[in-house]
């Protein structure tokens, strides 16, 4: 059944996030999955890769400055990704109806989740080829990728000043 | 007495005694295909309070160019607006201003 409302409202000065049964459950299990590639101790070398773009470099020309801001600040961004998750699921799990902080979080996850899959599926914005690698150009991740993607931009509408 | 002016050596200051400006630090985006245009304009809005107008030219910027100088400052307060643009999910990174090393 094709969806014929905004699935991010504003009410008064709260926002009403409203997936329904189906798709709350699909955000769910992604969020699920995210939280588990972030606090995995020892992750493989693909799921590093997944993940370069949720940790990027800050000093790309000084290793010792980098190095110091890593360990300054790379905890606090993983408590920062998993709290906007905690946020995402109290949500979803309750009436759906959040304040613009908690909006955001949701965003903020929603990024997160995008990063993650479309690094996996290999998006560019190279006009000389496609959008995605070849081989998940009908996949259920870009499908996803792209599901996140309208989600974001209706929250974006939503909020934008 | 010398009719005309003789060269005189000069002693110049070395590297060590020279003082280091106080080059500001700049935070700079870069452009990510997997960033919605719209989002990273939004989060330039909420981050930094910059108009829809600034907001959507620096995004350009980050769409056309490569990359934009987004916020400046002590090395500090560059180190958090990177934090909170990492927090969003946007590509940044921080240098002493002047030609990067």
């Amino acid at each position: 059944m094709s969806r014929f409302t905004s699935p991010v409202r504003r009410e008064g000065d709260a926002y009403v996030i409203n997936l329904g049964r189906d798709e709350t459950s699909l955000v769910l299990h992604l969020i699920g999955e995210l939280r588990a590639l972030l606090t995995d101790p020892e992750p493989t070398s693909d799921a590093q890769v997944l993940m370069v773009r949720l940790f990027p470099v800050a000093h790309p020309h000084d290793e010792k400055l980098e190095a110091e801001y890593q360990g300054w600040m790379r905890t606090d961004l993983v408590q920062s990704k998993l709290a906007a998750i905690a946020i995402v699921e109290d949500a979803l799990e309750g009436d759906g109806v959040v304040d613009e902080g908690h909006l955001m979080a949701f965003m903020q996850a929603l990024n997160s989740l995008r990063l993650v899959l479309g690094t996996l599926v290999g998006v560019s914005d190279d006009p000389a080829v496609d959008e995605v690698a070849p081989a998940y150009v009908d996949s259920t991740e870009y499908a996803l990728y792209s599901y996140l993607s309208w989600l974001l931009e209706d929250c974006v509408r939503v909020l934008a000043p | 007495m010398p009719t005309t002016l003789e060269p005189t050596e000069v002693m110049d200051p070395s590297l060590d005694e020279q003082v280091a400006p106080d080059h500001p630090w700049i935070v700079l985006v870069w452009n990510d295909p997997v960033n919605l245009m719209s989002y990273v304009t939004f989060v330039l809005q909420k981050l930094f309070g910059y108009s829809l107008e600034k907001a959507t030219e620096l995004m350009l910027g980050v769409h056309n160019e490569g990359k934009a100088v987004v916020a400046n400052g002590t090395r500090e307060q560059a180190e958090m607006h990177v934090f909170r643009l990492h927090e969003h999910g946007l590509w940044a990174t921080m240098q002493k201003d002047g030609p990067a090393e």
